[in-house]
């Protein structure tokens, strides 16, 4: 038996409302009526069920999907490759938050979108039952009726109620979408993925290809190559204390007592808490250095000329720091005088 | 018959009462209230259509105008990247100029049209109908054109294939401990879900459009509405799918910004280094973008005939909400500041030169454009609903929060904490030419823009018209707002 599809347009609820109650009085079941219209009218208004629908997995498996990337981004790539950053660990907690929220959120938008043209089988692909006064404010009740017998009766019911247009066609005019729309997005998604797959595999060095890389050939790299230039002769010597044979690195203080004095208070403050008190290199902090602390009062402290003991204090050696900023150079002075008197040569009496 | 709209008619029939007295407030309330005053779908439709369709001679001299300024700054950038970044006024203690200030002023404004559409949608304001789509494209548009000053600001971008690691062999990676890639991150989310957001509700507009246009209109329509005909299914599942992703998608918001405020406030630099950055930004962006809207909708009202549409009573209500902007932007610049002052730190006490210093007149008409001009007048409804007010001020306002980014940027910049390093920065012609033009590129886009998408949400104005009706109380008859689900 021929099928027929039939549309009509109303240009009321009320009437719209008692038109689906009469068709659904001829025996055609809810399923099998639409209801068209340019305001999201809720379905109770006609008397309708709300129609299902199913967001819910869509929206957790885009979140599920964003939490897998959010993973894969802050957990499995810092540790394929590696990016030491002072202080941090390879996947700390406060950008990992800020990755997992931002790719959820984009993913359960992206997820519940795509359920949405899914449960709405878009793109429709096929002809519809449509009228374009829909659009215009009219409300179109499609009926898709079982038989020509049922259809006349639905037209009398439309026309009772002064549809402003009956549309009648065979029902065959209208196939289904089918899966019509799955193969669009299945299509599409497919392609999609494939974008995204390609440059993937390059960059996780799944596939490897003999690309030039010209980064480390450019002017300011070479400029910093070796071998090293000699300085020009007529080159500004360095500034500050360097040892030149035969020369004292600074204009050095005469050793007096008050000059040990000073340099005793100053050992004190700066160098006590590695070498000790007494300079024999059993500091609190010097015992717990490895290779340990050397002694002041002991002969390799004497083997060491004054300007050279100057120039350890200023620069530095081993693990001991530069104490340039923190001592003048004559303050450096009084402590080197204090060293000397710890044992070891005597000091060198004026310059 | 008055209380309740006669259902057994269309919605868009007027039933005027016939006592007088009645009558003319039903006449009144129709002129305050577009809800309340609905056309024929018809005739609406008719409105928008012809609005799309007519390219008269002002069209053209605005696309010629605007085309010139993008011209512009295609040229200065062709320039800029021929001669090097080094023609431009950055220096070494400000590297980061009007670029980076013009990204965070073209994001800024971009936030205001999600978040009228997202957060008024979920609290259900009628205010928003007509105005949500011209907001959410100043979204799109304002994203894309900051998606832009990257890529100008890099110099040399030739090399931008560095950034990205495909493929492998230059072993760059995108380190997600850095700020710059939370920030890139927010911005790419955003502008996904702020698309999705739009299409979705354009689809019953696309459909209208398709249904009563002609030619390559008809058929592009056709191919965008995606076969929507407005069955329940439909509408019921589109209402579902706005409301996740306006969850989602107010947050996310609330990121973009603050991510932007993080790639300054996650540096050392004195005057950056703020707990505050972040919701500070934000109040920022939303204040700039609420103004951006009104300005838009004022032109849009005017060229494009939309006087039925854009009322008092939504002029009324930006303003309110422009104003309420103001106050937080205040309350945050304040908070940052009296930190500031309170340490006393020597180098943050560097950039307090503004007060009196070189930066002191943009300081003043920052202050001027951000708190005297819009507290000092959009308390007054007759200045909210008076057009060229509303123009001025909210020009002011964008003048002020542009100055407010480049102080923040350039201008705290320049004083770090070697004074050795301290620089002052004057931009150079190339700087100026390329803001411009981008500007003039944001609003030739936006021009185009207006004559393919249906700029008026029409379903959201029908939806409201239909749901609202008058009730009697007393000798008075109001608006009421009927709530269907």
């Amino acid at each position: 038996m021929t099928k027929f599809m039939l549309l009509g347009l109303f240009d009321n609820v009320t009437t719209t409302a008692t038109v689906v109650g009469e068709v659904r009085d001829l025996g055609i079941k809810d399923s099998e009526m639409e209801i068209m219209s340019n305001i999201p009218y809720a379905s109770k208004i006609f008397g309708r069920k709300t129609p299902r629908q199913w967001f819910l997995p869509f929206a957790l498996g885009g979140m599920a999907v964003g939490v897998l990337i959010a993973f894969f981004m802050s957990y499995i790539t810092p540790r394929l490759y590696p990016i030491e950053v002072g202080g941090q660990g390879l996947t700390p907690v406060p950008p990992s938050a800020i990755m997992y929220f931002e790719f959820m959120a984009l993913f359960t938008m992206l997820g519940a979108f795509v359920g949405f043209l899914l449960q709405n089988r878009f793109p429709i692909l096929v002809r519809q039952m449509y009228d374009e006064r829909i659009t215009e404010g009219y409300i179109g009740v499609q009926v898709l009726a079982p038989s020509e017998a049922v259809m006349e009766q639905v037209v009398k019911v439309f026309e009772n109620h002064h549809a402003a247009v009956v549309k009648r066609e065979d029902a065959a005019g209208f196939p289904d979408q089918g899966m019509r729309h799955l193969l669009f997005w299945g299509g599409l998604g497919a392609a999609g993925l494939v974008a995204v797959l390609v440059p993937l595999l390059l960059t996780y060095d799944v596939v490897r290809l003999p690309w030039i890389n010209t980064m480390k050939d450019t002017v300011v790299v070479k400029a910093q190559e070796g071998p090293r230039r000699a300085a020009p002769p007529d080159a500004v010597p360095i500034q500050g204390p360097v040892l030149i044979a035969g020369q004292p690195a600074t204009e050095r203080l005469p050793d007096t007592p008050e000059s040990r004095e000073r340099g005793a208070a100053l050992f004190s403050i700066n160098c006590a808490m590695c070498h000790g008190p007494a300079g024999n290199g059993e500091g609190v902090v010097g015992l717990k250095h490895f290779p340990e602390t050397p002694p002041l009062d002991g002969e390799r402290a004497a083997a060491l000329s004054d300007d050279a003991i100057f120039l350890v204090i200023t620069n530095g050696k081993n693990r001991m720091p530069s104490l340039a900023e923190n001592l003048s150079p004559g303050d450096t002075w009084d402590i080197v005088n204090y060293v000397r008197s710890l044992g070891g040569a005597p000091a060198e009496a004026g310059q | 018959m008055l209380e309740s709209r006669a259902d057994s008619s269309p919605f868009w029939q007027p039933h005027d009462p016939e006592d007088e007295h009645l009558a003319e407030q039903v006449e009144h309330g129709r002129e305050e209230h577009l809800l309340l005053d609905p056309l024929p779908p018809a005739e609406n439709n008719a409105i928008v259509l012809e609005s799309m369709n007519k390219t008269g001679k002002a069209f053209w001299m605005a696309v010629l105008g605007l085309g010139g300024l993008t011209l512009a700054f295609l040229a200065t950038w062709i320039v800029q990247i021929f001669s090097g970044i080094g023609v431009t006024g950055l220096n070494r203690s400000v590297m980061w100029g009007p670029y980076i200030a013009n990204l965070i002023y073209f994001i800024g404004i971009g936030h205001a049209g999600t978040f009228i559409s997202a957060a008024l949608r979920l609290l259900r304001m009628d205010f928003k109908r007509p105005i949500a789509r011209a907001a959410e494209l100043i979204t799109l548009f304002g994203l894309a054109v900051a998606a832009l000053f990257p890529i100008i600001h890099v110099g040399r971008i030739w090399k931008l294939f560095y950034m990205m690691p495909i493929p492998n062999q230059r072993e760059l990676w995108p380190n997600f401990r850095s700020a710059l890639f939370w920030d890139m991150t927010a911005i790419t989310t955003y502008i996904i879900g702020s698309t999705l957001f739009m299409y979705l509700a354009l689809l019953p507009d696309l459909a209208m459009a398709r249904d009563h246009s002609t030619g390559w209109r008809r058929k592009i329509y056709r191919a965008l509405a995606l076969g929507w005909r407005g069955t329940e299914g439909e509408w019921h599942k589109m209402e579902s799918t706005s409301n996740i992703l306006s969850y989602v998608i107010i947050p996310v918001m609330f990121s973009v910004h603050t991510g932007v405020s993080w790639n300054l406030a996650m540096s050392i630099q004195p005057g950056w280094h703020s707990t505050v950055f972040g919701p500070f930004f934000v109040a920022g962006a939303l204040f700039s973008g609420v103004a951006a809207v009104i300005l838009v909708m004022i032109v849009i009202r005017k060229t494009m005939r939309f006087g039925y549409f854009l009322r008092e009573e939504h002029f009324n209500a930006m303003g309110l909400f422009l104003l309420i902007m103001s106050f937080t932007w205040i309350y945050f610049y304040f908070a940052e500041w009296i930190t500031n002052w309170y340490g006393n730190l020597p180098m943050e006490k560097a950039i307090q030169r503004m007060l009196t210093g070189d930066l002191a007149p943009l300081f003043y008409l920052m202050l001027f454009a951000n708190i005297v001009v819009p507290v000092g007048t959009l308390w007054s409804r007759r200045v909210r609903t008076s057009l060229p007010a509303m123009f001025v001020i909210c020009v002011f306002i964008q003048i002020g929060m542009y100055i407010e980014r480049v102080v923040i940027v350039s201008g705290f910049l320049s004083r770090n904490e070697l004074p050795f390093n301290w620089v002052n920065y004057t931009p150079h012609l190339p700087e100026v030419l390329i803001t411009i033009g981008t500007f003039g590129f944001l609003a030739l886009m936006y021009l185009l823009a207006t004559r393919v998408v249906p700029i008026i949400p029409l379903w959201e104005v029908y939806e409201g018209q239909a749901m609202q009706a008058t009730r009697r109380i007393g000798r008075a008859i109001l608006p009421t707002r009927t709530e269907s689900h």
